[in-house]
């Protein structure tokens, strides 16, 4: 009998339906064992017809984005309720992803640049009719909503997400592995003394040897190894897009730590090199930082609260 | 008559984002307002804010996950024209290999899984069945040609790129890895199987055309400027001078990336978190403007590709020039696909393309304001970044290709809603029969 399954999405890129559809011939195997019951961008079901749902009864759910609105808060519940399996599906619903960014800046601030402080903007006003209104901080969802399954990454690649849904359709467990890009790279790599960090644009790479032994900045490391090590295969450093091993709790704090152990340099020289810590060591995922969560717990709510403007 | 009635259909299905509809019919059954909600938006503009400006190229692309390519790219140009950087010519080849293959693999997805269903099923099919599983199920020979394109598509862009979703190779100054000659050797092995599903694909929305032509002619057929990228008067994608058509079909201006505050304003309605953008000399709303494939085919004199050229001329015989046609951007979609798939043949077989010359290794950060354009598969897209000396950010403006477009659907839905509510003149169009009966 087909699964009945549903995919939402919060607030994000869509990039993991992407990745989905990017299984192209692979999707004839798992679609016949599917009954869509929502997906927006693929299917007509409007979000009435999943509220019409029974609780419970749909097999699979997956939660793509994270709640940066009130009506993303409102579509998590819902699929919770709905969802025997709910899996947050990519960095944004396991971490809050790269939007978690923002949780430096007050909404205020936020909602200033975006609609009243622009040098385009010719007409400032904060639209207030048939939307949802925000949420003052981005929170992991698993922070909102119990979850079953994690799946990380931005987005997961779509080996990531085929054995998922073909381990969930066949109820064979799905665990993440608990090493790093790392060990998925085929750089040489040596006892690492490193003096001075490079920024991405300096140079050029040699296409052999270990990124981060070379001066750059490459966090795979401490970044769990579930996406083949695409972008350091390539010359590009990994910037920690599906977060960290499930061993690792906080992704910059363990990346901080071990640039003091591996870095030739004293901690002034360290915090000189980083002007930009958040955005350096935590890329889709401050929101789930201890940092993040601190300031966030300051608001005194889960960020749910009236809009401070 | 009767009473105020609201029509809400949320959410808008078989797009990428978040909105809703909302139709009030007034007691008199006139169409009073009709508003296109969108419902999130996540303040990218901030956030860019003190991050080092050679990051932003692997931060935009998280805008859009179905087009992250033109972000990535409209991205790098925007660093580069900060810092005053000129890439090396086979890096630009590169690059515009890139999105190409995105341009082709994006209107694929779009033409088949999104549009496709209404036109295969007819649009009073049930959704259970109007939709791309639908498509795969009962057509599998179309079902086939669909996503042998669009995996060309992504693939190719995984291959350049490295990531096919959020590719991370556009760096200022380059690319980070250049194409092997074994990796374009496969590629161009599979050039000839790619332009016949190709064809096929014309074939198909030249039908769906021709069966669905009185729909084209009379629903939702609304003037308005456009906007797109030419390269002195020719289509392009990567590069060029912005141009404005006003809806008479006279070229108003052909401006410079960096002059863009000048022409381009944003309108914030109270009932949308994505911005009006509109051609701003002309005010708002008159200036509305539209972007995409049929903004790009109305602007350009002509297309950069023989096939294409003959396309478009096809196109402009039945729909003219400018077209205000809405349901004439599905058949743009396709004359811009073969542009595409012609560009990606003539890049792969440009000897220059596996140069390993691809990466200035002098780059160097400089306080600067730089703006960057491309063609993103549903318009103009455009990145603004000023830095301090060392290269980090301390401002940025973003005008996302789709938010052209917000203001003309609604100007289109009013027209379309009219046409139903008012005129009831969805009875009397001439449907065909559905290629696939259900």
């Amino acid at each position: 009998m087909a699964k009945r399954v549903a995919f939402a999405q919060l607030s994000s890129c869509w990039g993991c339906d992407q990745a989905l559809v990017d299984l192209h011939f692979r999707l004839l195997d798992v679609l016949p064992d599917l009954e869509v019951v929502y997906w927006p961008a693929v299917v007509d079901y409007k979000l009435s017809d999943l509220k019409s749902l029974p609780d419970g009864s749909v097999h699979l759910g997956f939660v793509e984005g994270s709640c940066r609105t009130k009506e993303d808060v409102h579509i998590l519940e819902l699929m919770r309720e709905k969802s025997r399996l709910l899996v947050a599906w990519g960095s944004c619903s396991c971490y809050g992803g790269v939007q978690g960014l923002a949780n430096t800046w007050p909404l205020a601030q936020l909602v200033q640049r975006k609609f009243i402080k622009t040098e385009t903007v010719t007409d400032s006003r904060v639209p207030e009719e048939n939307v949802p209104g925000f949420v003052e901080y981005i929170i992991p969802n698993t922070d909102r909503v119990r979850f079953d399954i994690i799946l990380p990454g931005c987005p997961p690649t779509s080996d990531n997400v085929y054995d998922a849904v073909v381990a969930l359709l066949t109820g064979r467990p799905f665990d993440l592995p608990d090493t790093t890009v790392c060990d998925e790279c085929p750089r040489e790599r040596k006892e690492k003394r490193i003096k001075e960090f490079k920024r991405t644009y300096q140079g050029r790479p040699d296409p052999e040897k270990c990124l981060l032994d070379q001066g750059y900045l490459c966090l795979g490391f401490a970044t769990i190894g579930f996406c083949g090590a695409q972008c350091p295969k390539a010359n590009m450093p990994c910037k920690g897009c599906f977060g960290p091993p499930p061993s690792i709790r906080d992704h910059g704090a363990k990346i901080i730590s071990a640039l003091g152990a591996i870095a030739d340099m004293s901690p002034e020289e360290l915090e000189n090199a980083f002007p930009d810590p958040v955005g350096s060591f935590y890329f889709t995922d401050y929101a789930a930082s201890y940092i993040a969560k601190v300031s966030a717990g300051n608001s005194g709510d889960k960020g749910d609260g009236e809009d401070r403007r | 008559m009767t009473e105020e009635r609201v029509i809400k259909i949320d959410p808008v299905t078989r797009l990428e984002g978040h909105g809703a509809l909302t139709i009030t019919l007034g007691k008199d059954g006139k169409v009073k307002d009709v508003q296109f909600n969108v419902t999130s938006t996540r303040f990218f503009e901030k956030f860019l804010e003190g991050r080092p400006m050679e990051e932003a190229p692997r931060i935009v692309p998280r805008i859009c996950g179905i087009c992250p390519i033109p972000h990535h790219l409209a991205s790098v140009k925007a660093v580069e024209a900060a810092w005053g950087v000129t890439p090396p010519p086979a890096a630009i080849k590169l690059r515009r290999l890139l999105i190409e293959a995105k341009q082709l693999s994006s209107h694929a997805i779009h033409f088949y899984a999104l549009a496709a269903p209404d036109f295969v099923f007819g649009p009073f099919a049930p959704p259970g069945v109007r939709n791309v599983a639908g498509v795969l199920k009962h057509l599998p020979d179309v079902a086939v040609q669909a996503i042998k394109l669009m995996q060309f598509g992504q693939e190719l862009c995984r291959a350049v790129g490295a990531k096919a979703i959020h590719p991370t190779l556009g760096i200022p100054g380059g690319m980070l890895s250049p194409l092997s000659e074994d990796v374009r050797d496969e590629w161009l092995k599979q050039i000839p199987e790619m332009m016949e599903n190709l064809q096929k694909t014309v074939d198909l929305a030249k039908k769906v055309v021709n069966d669905y032509i009185d729909v084209i002619t009379k629903v939702a057929v609304t003037p308005t400027y456009y906007v797109g990228l030419t390269n002195n008067g020719v289509h392009d994608i990567y590069d060029g001078k912005v141009r404005v058509m006003n809806p008479d079909g006279k070229v108003e201006v052909d401006f410079d990336p960096q002059d863009y505050p000048k022409y381009v304003g944003e309108h914030v309605p109270n009932h949308s978190y994505a911005t009006h953008i509109y051609y701003r000399p002309a005010g708002y709303p008159d200036g509305i403007w539209r972007a995409n494939t049929l903004a790009r085919c109305n602007v350009a004199d002509k297309m950069a590709t023989p096939m294409a050229q003959a396309a478009l001329e096809e196109m402009r015989e039945l729909v003219g020039r400018p077209s205000h046609h809405t349901f004439a951007y599905h058949y743009a979609r396709v004359v811009e696909m073969v542009q595409a798939a012609e560009n990606i043949q003539a890049l792969l077989e440009d000897p220059e393309i596996v140069s390993t010359d691809v990466k200035l290794s002098d780059v160097e950060p400089r306080a600067g304001d730089g703006v960057g354009i491309v063609e993103a598969p549903r318009g103009t897209l455009i990145h603004n970044y000023e830095c301090d000396e060392n290269g980090y950010i301390v401002r940025a403006n973003l005008i996302v290709a789709t938010n052209n477009n917000i203001a003309g659907i609604e100007k289109s839905l009013m027209d379309a809603a009219r046409f139903i509510f008012e005129q009831q003149g969805h009875k009397d169009l001439k449907l065909p029969d559905p290629i696939v009966k259900v």
